[in-house]
Formats: C-alpha cells, structure tokens, sequence
C-alpha cells in the first residue's frame, strides 16, 4: 500500500463575513408567535359563545317557579340523592337564626357564577318545601366564565316565607360582576371560617352543615331553556332531575335536621330519613 | 463548576415549574371541588375539575405529567444548551398550546398557577433559543 500523498494545504477563499441573523429574532417569534396563537383562541372563544337568553316576563317565570316548587313527592322519592354529590359537611358553631328567630339557612352567591346558578335550582325546589318564594326573577350566568349563560333564577329582590326557618340570601354581584349585595360582618366571618378559599356558593345551615360549591355540574343545564329543566324535573330518570332534585333532597335533610324534622309530611320520608343518616 | 448563567437560570426555572406542577397535583389529590372565586373569571377550581384536568379518562391528573417534563428539563438543563434542550422546550411548547387552548377555547376560563407553568415553559424555550448553538 502507498502512502497517500499529504495533500497540499489550500488558502481558504477570502470571503466577506456575512451578518448572521441577531440571536434575538428566533425568541422574539417564538414569544410572537404564542401572542398571536393565544388571541386568536379568544376569538375563537368569542365567537363560539352563544348570547345570553333573554330573561323571562314575569307571567312565564310565574309558571315556571310554580312547576319546579310543587314537584310530587314520588319525584323525590324516585330520585333519592340521584347523582348529586354530598359537599355537606357538619360544621360546630353558635346555632344560626335569622330574623324572625327561626333557624337560618344562609346563602352567599354571585350572578355572575355558574355553579351558584345551578345550586339555586336546587335550593329553590328544596326551600319551596318549606315555605314560598315571591319575587323570583330569571337570569343566566356570566357569559364570560365557564359554563357560559346557565339559565337560573336570581335570589336578588326575591322574598321568602315559612314558618320553619328563614332565609336569608346575599348575590354579591350581578352577572357583569359589579357588586350587588354585601354580606354582614358576622356572615362574613361565618364564610372565611367555613371556607377559607371565600369560594360561591356558599351555604351554610344554621350553623349546622355548610357546603362550598355545586352539587352537580351546571354543564347539564347550558343551552337549555328555563321551561325545558322545569319539564325535565318531572321526570325522575332525566339527568336533570336527578342532579336538581337529588341536591334538593341532600337540602331537604339537612333542613330536616335543623327543624327537628318539621314538617313531617316532609321529613319522615324515608328517603329524608335515610339521607338525614349520611349527612351524621 | 458554576453552570453559565442562561443554563442556571433554565435549572431554576425547571425546579419552579416542579414546584407548581406538586401543587397543582396535590390539589388535583386533595379532591377540588367545583366552585367560583367571590371575585372573578380566573378560576383555577373550574379547570382543575374539569375532564381535561386528567389523561384520558383516568385518574392521572395533566399536572402529574408537568412534573415528569419539568424534571427532565432541569437535567437536561444542567448539560451544555444543545439540539436536545431545544426539542424538550418545543414538546413541551406545544403541550402548553393545547393546554391553552383547552382553558381559552373550551372551558373559557383561566387557572393562574397553570398559566404560570406554561409561562416557565415558555421562557425555557426562550433560554433555549437564545443560547443554541
């Protein structure tokens, strides 16, 4: 084998040294390129959000509260807990009364919020079981939160009666989110110590059983109209009877608990009963 | 030996994102209960109990997965910046991107602990470009 012969050093060209692109211009796209990426996902959003509905007259939203409030009993009794999820948990504090003296359930929501929207379907159905809203109006959910637009009813400018308990309801912001209502110091103090995050809704049973947050998804009623969920809540094997009238059972027997299960024809069910024993 | 800056910063921004990936993943755990803020949009709770806050169905939170990607981006951070610190940014730049989309597009709300993981992410892919060679 013959030794390869060195090959003979070249003189590299003389070429002029071109600027390299700056070492900025691929970060700077990168972070440019998210920016823009990002707003176009809010206008996608934006155009897929459907418009809020509008609210009720006050004949219709009559008939409509009527519907959900005389519901027969077989409804709860077909239903039971259904597929609501128990957030009641036992709380120890100074029994809570309102201002006639009964015991007091309390409730701290927004317009704004969908998870209270959907809660207040079931509170309505379970209150209404022991004593009578006035003044209910419809309203929807913020349309720009999740759960866009859930159709409900405002707790705002409403009234309610019974000879049980009161009832004392504060929406601290309407569903533009400008303050509505303002909880007193002692309810204030009720909510942090129950619930530190200060999430909505926040209920709390004289004192007794407190819960932050929706028992069922408010998922289950987007895109529905308020007499299309009222006529749902007839039927026991719906997805909306069973979250709605399962969580106004859950508040029933927490109620029931409260008023030493007055009125019986509401607290003996046995399915009251039989709730009444999980809640402890 | 001292790392270089750019790589120091890349491990420090790689363990934050552990950080925040634990405690997502500890709320995930600890059982979020669907609720709103008194005060606003931002909602961490709505996307964290939503079904895109797990893998396909299961009970693995997303979040688990943030820590996986953080972790073997502060050890790949603490070798000379290369070809593989810039495809590790980029995979998990696109996953933000979904993420992102998932929270704009889909829930309409945004979770702020999230939005601060995929902020470092962002700024590893940053790093990683700024010092490829």
């Amino acid at each position: 084998m013959s030794a390869k012969r060195a090959a003979p050093a070249r003189k590299q060209p003389m070429r002029k040294k071109v600027a390299g692109t700056p070492s900025w211009v691929a970060p700077a796209a990168v972070v440019a390129g998210v920016a823009l990426l990002v707003a176009t996902f809010l206008i996608i959003r934006w155009y897929l959000t459907p418009a809020a509905p509008a609210p009720l007259g006050s004949d219709t939203t009559s008939a409509v509260v009527t519907q959900i409030t005389t519901l027969p009993a077989s409804e709860f009794d077909s239903v039971g807990q259904g597929t609501a999820n128990n957030l009641l948990k036992p709380v120890t504090g100074t029994p809570m009364t309102g201002v006639t003296g009964k015991p007091e359930v309390l409730y701290i929501g927004a317009e704004f919020c969908p998870y209270c929207a959907a809660q207040r379907w079931a509170l309505i159905v379970a209150l209404s079981r022991f004593g009578t809203f006035t003044g209910l109006k419809t309203t929807s959910s913020s349309s720009s939160d999740i759960y866009p637009n859930t159709p409900t009813f405002t707790f705002h400018g409403a009234t309610y009666t019974s000879q049980y308990i009161d009832f004392r309801a504060v929406e601290t912001s309407d569903r533009g989110q400008k303050p509505l209502e303002t909880p007193t110091a002692a309810e204030q103090q009720l909510w942090t110590k129950y619930d530190p995050t200060g999430s909505i809704p926040f209920v709390d049973f004289g004192n007794r059983y407190a819960f932050s947050g929706a028992t069922f998804s408010p998922d289950l009623l987007g895109g529905a109209s308020w007499q299309a969920i009222a006529d749902e809540l007839r039927d026991p094997k719906s997805a909306q009877a069973l979250a709605i009238v399962g969580s106004a059972n859950l508040i029933t027997a927490a109620i029931c608990k409260m008023t030493s299960d007055q009125p019986a024809a509401v607290c003996s069910s046995s399915t009251i009963q039989d709730l009444e024993k999980k809640l402890g | 030996m001292a790392l270089p800056r750019a790589q120091a910063a890349a491990v420090l921004i790689s363990v934050a994102g552990i950080g925040i990936s634990i405690y997502l993943t500890a709320l995930h755990f600890a059982g979020v209960v669907p609720a709103c803020p008194a005060s606003g949009a931002i909602n961490c709770e709505a996307v964290l109990s939503s079904p895109y806050a797990v893998l396909g169905g299961s009970s693995i939170p997303t979040s688990a997965l943030g820590i996986g990607w953080f972790a073997v981006s502060a050890a790949v951070w603490t070798r000379p910046p290369g070809s593989v610190h810039l495809a590790w940014s980029a995979l998990g730049l696109v996953a933000v991107l979904g993420l992102v989309f998932v929270e704009i597009v889909l829930l309409g709300v945004i979770c702020l602990w999230c939005t601060g993981a995929h902020a470092l992410v962002l700024a590893l892919m940053v790093i990683a470009l700024a010092t490829r060679t």
